[in-house]
């Protein structure tokens, strides 16, 4: 335990780097596309003056490296900067919005393991079978669906036709059942596979068949022999559907109008906000470490074999 | 094998069980505020509530911060201003019952409304006008939609309830401009309470018939009634502008019936709406006039016989049907009818064979042109311009069309003649308020960008002084066959392809009436109520 403990302040103190770099190149990013932040902010019936003015309130006047400076030392005092599009300060404009979006990414993870598992040690256990097949057809559906188009579907049957669920927003709480489930899909159909592949490939080890031939029931040689053993890689996918669920929930946002941070990144991309965008871009990459770093102490629980 | 062995086992994975299980932690998670996300059922007035889907998530709630007509619309519940104008493009009262004139046009008098209390019962009175007007004209305020006022040059209370407004030079769409949201009247205390700030005004209190109430970002909006509203009393308790960008979406909402209202669905899906029978389809008038603007620097597209040429090529009717859903009325003046100063210049009736006979004689027959068109920002924008594209090769010109993300097209659209990368460019133009003034921005050579948004580059000497004339015309009559000359020139010099206003429309329950609509692409639904 102690070299783990060492590998996660290693870990963390070259993310501090990894975030360097993230801040650069987003501040870089930004500043390379095309489009004056003044002139969308201030919209199209604006005059020049008015459009200069803001300019100059936004400071994009001053040179790239002086912008840049003032932008990291707000960051090394938590300062994100202010919102060009609302004038509310950045921390607050994410903080607002990321609870929707980690509750969103949260619950669809739960459905996407648990269905996902259950389907591939189902369709491994059952291998070549038509519940295997049928599995695996689903699965393929799940990948390849738009989720824009799964999310109307869902809207269509679920609010419009049986009229049991909200249709869209966040005040109700059934509100989170579609988004959850529509951000699922892809996910439990990619961990299924893996769950799959993994549990075929340990079902054919000889620990499983000494389980078996001790006598132990079924259900304790899939789960607590196979499974267990075949987890490492269905944990890492969980973990990157998990982190993409996070930044990836831009479209599923917009359909089902969740108030997430994905809708604020995209609203705000389309404004030129940069100081929004790269607080975002800034709060995804250190939530991405973290997970990462999460992953790394849930490998050593589930195989003590691993040391770092 | 060990697979197969494992197979014939059949061990029970309770997938039912984890679903049920699952079911439960989803209801267990909900989201902080169970406020109900709609609507009616109640009886009466008493607790009714109203909701309306928008599409745009609120900048901002200072009326002087305004930027787009969704936002000022939900504002306007709120905060009212000194004038408005009507449907028949009149100049009405709301806070200021007269509003005169002087012979030389500057100065304005305006004689206000007694009685009136803002919502936090701050009189409203002379001095609460004083401090708005200043407001909205004060340099260290941002005001993008301020060019109006540009005229203005100070106002005094000459009593309780009569202001009077001087002009630097006159003015004649100052009046007009008064009905704008961004003139609408604040209390000027409200902007040292509720965490507002004169600068960064978050939390709007007016005179409306409703009291700003709570925004929850990306979600809501919600608004209550105004106890001591001055005018008729609204019906509905609480009115919850949600937030939902998807146009789709919008439309399940209206179809599910948790929403009352919405404006903007899927334009394909207009003609289905107008056949069903519980909801109700307005196609509002709007006076955003949708063209192509070319680039009158161009060596080809210079020649005004070139520009005629491809006005002749498009088959804009057939566009309209067919491709925006009818939700669009052709151009037949360089503004929309709903100006003032607008009037019938003509039409470019689609005729191909003129169209090639005229690019013959102007030698620029099989010419190559871009256009570059914004994609989702105006009614089948890319759509059309790839309709328009097909038409423009029929009569034998090649034809490049290139999509753009807004900012980055503005940014090349706007860049000065010497750094045009296009010839040609799909363009929306939305008048803040109904006047031809705003409009004819677009044809003098003040607005050539960089300057400004005069994209097409145009310009002519016979135009710019009719213009210069109606600047400073005050007598109503004599403006407005001033801006009638003047479209007259512009419309046969064709700076544009003249294409159409597109409609703005609004769908609602059929289990409400009294929903209406102001050709500024604003509904208007503050008297909505029960239809029985």
């Amino acid at each position: 335990m102690k070299g783990t403990a060492a590998h996660i302040v290693r870990t963390l103190l070259l993310s501090l780097i990894t975030l360097f770099g993230v801040s650069v190149l987003i501040f870089l990013m930004l500043r390379v596309l095309p489009g004056d932040p003044a002139r969308v902010l201030a919209g199209l019936n604006a005059s020049e003056d008015q459009v200069a003015r803001i300019r100059a309130d936004l400071g994009l006047d001053d040179s790239l490296f002086s912008q840049y400076g003032s932008f990291l030392t707000g960051l090394l005092q938590g300062d994100l900067g202010q919102s060009a599009r609302t004038s509310q300060p950045v921390t607050q404009e994410i903080g607002v919005r990321l609870p929707a979006t980690l509750m969103l990414a949260v619950v669809a993870t739960i459905i996407g393991t648990i269905a996902g598992v259950t389907a591939g040690v189902v369709a491994a256990v059952r291998r070549n079978s038509l519940v295997d097949h049928v599995i695996s057809s689903v699965a393929m559906m799940g990948v390849s669906m738009p989720v824009y188009w799964l999310g109307l579907l869902l809207i269509l049957l679920f609010a419009v036709t049986l009229g049991w669920l909200p249709a869209a927003g966040s005040g109700d709480p059934l509100s989170i059942v579609l988004p959850a489930v529509t951000l699922a899909a892809f996910s439990t159909a990619l961990i299924s596979r893996m769950t799959r592949a993994s549990m075929l490939e340990v079902l054919g080890q000889d620990y499983v068949r000494t389980a078996e031939a001790k006598g132990a029931p079924p259900r304790t040689v899939i789960i607590r022999h196979a499974l267990r053993n075949a987890f490492i890689p269905i944990l890492t996918v969980i973990s990157l559907q998990f982190g993409a669920l996070l930044g990836g929930a831009v479209l599923t946002e917009t359909v089902f109008g969740w108030p997430g941070i994905g809708r604020l990144l995209v609203d705000s991309i389309g404004a030129r906000d940069f100081a929004v965008v790269q607080g975002i871009v800034l709060v995804y990459a250190a939530a991405f470490i973290l997970l990462n770093v999460i992953v790394d102490v849930l490998y050593v629980v589930i195989d003590p074999r691993i040391r770092y | 094998m060990n697979t197969t062995t494992a197979r014939r086992r059949n061990p029970r994975i309770r997938s039912l069980a984890a679903v049920a299980a699952l079911g439960l932690l989803i209801s267990a998670c909900s989201v902080s505020d169970p406020e109900a996300p709609s609507s009616e059922g109640s009886e009466g007035g008493e607790d009714a509530t109203f909701s309306i889907a928008v599409g745009i998530d609120p900048d901002t709630f200072d009326p002087a911060g305004q930027t787009t007509t969704t936002v000022s619309n939900m504002v306007d519940y709120v905060v009212e201003t000194l004038v408005r104008i009507n449907d028949e493009g009149e100049i009405e009262g709301v806070l200021a019952e007269s509003f005169e004139t002087s012979d030389d046009g500057l100065t304005i008098t305006l004689g206000l409304r007694e009685g009136v209390q803002f919502q936090d019962g701050t009189p409203f009175d002379a001095e609460a006008v004083v401090f708005n007007l200043e407001r909205i004209t004060d340099p260290d305020l941002t005001v993008p939609q301020g060019a109006a006022f540009a005229a203005f040059q100070s106002v005094t209370a000459v009593d309780d309830s009569t202001v009077e407004i001087t002009l630097s030079q006159p003015s004649p769409g100052f009046v007009s401009a008064l009905s704008a949201t961004v003139a609408g009247m604040i209390s000027p205390a409200s902007v040292e309470a509720e965490g507002n700030t004169y600068q960064e005004y978050s939390h709007p209190i007016g005179t409306g018939p409703y009291v700003f109430g709570e925004y929850t970002a990306g979600e809501s909006v919600t608004v209550t009634k105004y106890a001591d509203y001055w005018g008729e009393e609204p019906y509905y308790q609480t009115v919850v502008f949600r937030v939902v960008p998807e146009a789709a979406t919008r439309e399940s909402l209206l179809l599910a019936g948790q929403v009352d209202m919405i404006i903007l669905p899927p334009v394909s899906d207009i003609e289905s709406l107008q056949g069903n029978d519980d909801v109700e389809v307005l196609l509002a008038e709007s006076d955003r006039t949708i063209y192509i603007a070319l680039d009158n620097n161009d060596p080809l597209l210079s020649n005004p016989q070139v520009r005629q040429a491809l006005n002749y090529a498009v088959d804009k009717q057939t566009i309209i049907d067919s491709v925006l859903f009818g939700a669009a009325e052709e151009l037949d003046a360089p503004m929309a009818p709903s100006l003032f100063g607008y009037c019938e210049t003509g039409t470019y009736d689609y005729d191909p064979d003129r169209a090639r006979q005229m690019l013959a004689d102007a030698g620029a027959e099989g010419a190559s042109l871009d256009l570059l068109t914004p994609s989702g920002r105006y009614v089948q924008d890319a759509q059309a311009s790839e309709a328009i594209a097909g038409y423009l090769r029929e009569v034998g010109l090649e034809v490049n069309v290139t999509t753009s993300d807004f900012p980055s097209f503005l940014a090349r659209v706007t860049a000065p003649s010497s750094e045009q990368t296009v010839d040609m460019h799909l363009l929306g133009w939305a008048p803040a308020y109904l006047d031809a003034d705003f409009q004819m921005q677009m044809f003098r050579e003040a607005t050539h960008p960089p300057a400004g948004l005069g994209t097409a580059f145009y310009t002519n000497p016979q135009v710019e002084e009719l213009l210069a004339q109606a600047d400073v015309e005050t007598d109503r009559d004599t403006r407005e066959q001033l801006y009638c000359d003047a479209s007259q020139v512009i419309w046969d010099d064709a700076p544009w392809i003249f294409l159409w206003t597109q409609s703005f429309p609004i769908v609602h329950s059929a289990e409400v009436t009294g929903i209406g609509s102001t050709p500024v692409e604003k509904f208007d639904a503050i008297y909505a109520r029960p239809a029985s």
